[in-house]
């Protein structure tokens, strides 16, 4: 970061999360089985083990995130092991009730 | 980028887990062998190889519950027709036998026994290739040869094509990583062929019928002794009676069934009080004890760790502390306890206050003298493997678990709120007075007062302890509603960072510890190992 300033809060935020401390931080949460640590955000965890970089309302990007099997052991891969998944919610920020988890062995 | 998929929506939805009726067994099952003859050689092969007749399948070894997600993927992507009775035999006969050891499965059960916010570490190796998107337990409670091990490296790569991006292909050679470094690795870590299963194999199994002695913990009513009488159906197939008292006194009755598959894994279904539960345990190879956790079927995170014996035994004292000077009822859980009390140093015994089966309630007097550290109370010739503590002050509390997750749910769709359970753990300060420190003496779980606060400048910006969630007087978090929330900034949902607090009080001081948590988004996968 020698040549480069934080302009934006995420770039500042980026800055303080170089810390050892918050960088354990960040390592302990998406070491928590179940949680996946793929990607930048992640599904559960932003990169400074928190919540502020999140893409939120999760529901507002759901298939532009998840469709292309950015996390498999989160949302259904609809790309090709459950391509019927949420084909009958065409908008999940307004219809996110009807989505389901499924259950892979059932 | 948006993408909308107008295909017919799949029935995948979540319901009763498969295991629930694995516990009946149809008498005219067609054997193993012949099910996978039948329905799995339009795709497998036969080998010709008396000792690995079937391609793909006889060089793997799995939980039961490593063989069930195989065969129900097999169902559900490949075209597998089997019928519910062969899917439960196929299972009981491929973990019967290619299963894992006992010593196998040690420090993995945490998976099976779906144990809540569990923080693993593996190999970086096999973190930054395997454990980005599933635990690495996973991994670590399955045996293959090592071309199985890259068959599975391929399995992935057709799979799940964007595999390549998690793995950081734009910068590295991942593939050539995972093929050649991960699955070598693998196949001499996880081997197919090892000592400890060719000796279990060997070893004859105990039957696990008799009348057992348990004792555990559920976060809504607390511990629990109870009788546990099984009875043999058929090999491995057994009925549960279970009853007992929960610590105030209020009881606990249940009914259920339970396979043992592998010799020792057992899996049981019981009714209590109106809840289905699942009962995950591990058979000692002496079949005199069972460990493991219960918990509800569709609430898995409210469950505990349970402890059953069949032989002589003390599996619990509760307090498992007692303070200099003070009087105590110590609850003793065990099994067949008679005899004479024997406490330890520093310890007086005023009065043994009840007596049953399952429990001994005592009276106990700690001298003010008597020394700081820990007893093993005797009664008869039992020892309690678990030790009472003497300490002088309570120096710090510990919150349990250190870093968790609760999931927002429900709020009128059909994912339920996953919730998260807290218990405080108390110390003292040890020998060299130093809190801290590495002769900190472990007390046990204590009563406290639980709250939440923000856990960071972000969390009190964002106002998360408003829609997070709320924690109850048991240390049990209920996350908030599911959706996006429009009182919220660009109507976040109801996540938050917080710290949970609880605060024990002694002699009129309060002493407090944090952990954290994060209240985060369901998940749309539901899997019988994570």
């Amino acid at each position: 970061m020698k040549y480069l300033k934080s302009l934006n809060k995420k770039a500042k935020m980026l800055d303080q999360a170089l810390s050892p401390s918050d960088v354990e931080e960040v390592v302990a949460m998406q070491s928590i089985v179940g949680c996946t640590s793929v990607n930048d955000p992640g599904w559960e965890v932003d990169p400074f083990g928190g919540l502020g970089s999140l893409c939120q309302p999760m529901e507002s990007d759901l298939y532009g995130c998840a469709d292309a099997c950015w996390w498999p052991a989160q949302v259904p891969d609809t790309m090709s092991s459950h391509s019927t998944w949420s084909s009958d919610v065409s908008k999940a920020d307004a219809d996110w009730r009807k989505l389901d988890s499924i259950f892979p062995e059932e | 980028m948006k993408k909308k998929n107008n295909m017919t929506r799949a029935l995948l939805s979540t319901g009763a887990l498969a295991f629930m009726g694995m516990a009946t067994s149809s008498a005219q099952a067609a054997s193993g062998e012949s099910i996978i003859k039948d329905r799995c050689l339009i795709c497998h092969t036969e080998t010709g190889d008396a000792a690995a007749p079937f391609s793909r399948i006889s060089q793997q070894r799995k939980t039961p519950e490593g063989w069930l997600m195989t065969i129900s993927r097999m169902q559900q992507q490949r075209g597998l027709v089997i019928s519910p009775d062969e899917k439960r035999e196929l299972v009981k006969y491929l973990a019967d036998k290619q299963g894992l050891a006992p010593s196998e499965t040690e420090n993995l059960r945490y998976v099976l026994e779906k144990e809540p916010n569990v923080v693993e570490s593996f190999e970086p190796l096999l973190q930054e290739t395997c454990v980005r998107c599933h635990s690495g337990a996973r991994i670590a409670l399955q045996r293959r040869t090592e071309d199985e091990w890259k068959w599975l490296v391929h399995f992935h790569m057709g799979q799940q094509p964007t595999a390549e991006l998690h793995a950081g292909a734009r910068d590295r050679a991942w593939f050539d990583i995972a093929l050649n470094q991960v699955a070598p690795y693998l196949g001499q870590k996880f081997n197919f062929d090892t000592d400890a299963w060719q000796q279990w194999q060997a070893q004859a199994k105990q039957p696990l019928s008799g009348r057992w002695a348990v004792h555990g913990f559920l976060p809504e009513k607390g511990n629990f002794d109870a009788t546990m009488q099984v009875t043999m159906q058929s090999k491995d197939h057994y009925q549960i009676s279970l009853e007992g008292n929960y610590a105030d006194g209020s009881p606990l009755a249940g009914q259920g069934k339970a396979v043992v598959y592998t010799g020792y894994e057992w899996r049981g279904t019981v009714t209590v009080g109106g809840v289905q539960m699942r009962q995950v345990f591990a058979a000692s190879a002496d079949g005199q004890s069972l460990v493991g956790r219960m918990y509800p079927n569709e609430d898995d995170v409210m469950g505990g760790q349970i402890k059953a014996v069949k032989k002589t035994a003390i599996t619990a004292i509760t307090p498992s502390y007692i303070k200099q000077g003070e009087q105590a009822l110590l609850t003793v859980s065990g099994y067949q306890l008679n005899g004479k009390v024997n406490l330890g140093s520093g310890l007086k015994l005023l009065e043994v206050v009840s007596k049953n089966d399952n429990r001994w309630v005592l009276k106990v007097q700690a001298s003010p003298k008597a020394s700081v550290g820990t007893r093993h109370i005797k009664i008869g010739n039992t020892s309690a493997s678990e030790p009472l503590a003497v300490y002088d002050q309570l120096a710090r509390v510990e919150i349990t678990p250190n870093d968790s997750i609760a999931r927002v749910g429900g709020g009128g769709g059909k994912i339920p709120k996953q919730k998260s359970v807290y218990r405080a753990v108390g110390y003292a300060a040890g020998a060299d007075g130093k809190v801290g420190t590495l002769d900190d003496l472990r007390l046990g779980y204590m009563t406290a007062n639980w709250s939440l606060k923000p856990f960071d400048e972000t969390a009190v910006h964002d106002n998360d302890i408003q829609y997070a969630g709320q924690i109850d007087a048991r240390g049990i978090f209920t996350p908030g509603d599911a959706g996006p929330n429009p009182a919220r900034k660009m109507s976040t949902n109801n996540v938050g960072n917080l710290g949970v607090v609880g605060t024990v009080q002694e002699d009129g001081k309060s002493i407090s510890g944090e952990s954290h948590l994060l209240v985060t988004v369901q998940k749309f996968v539901r899997a019988v190992i994570e």
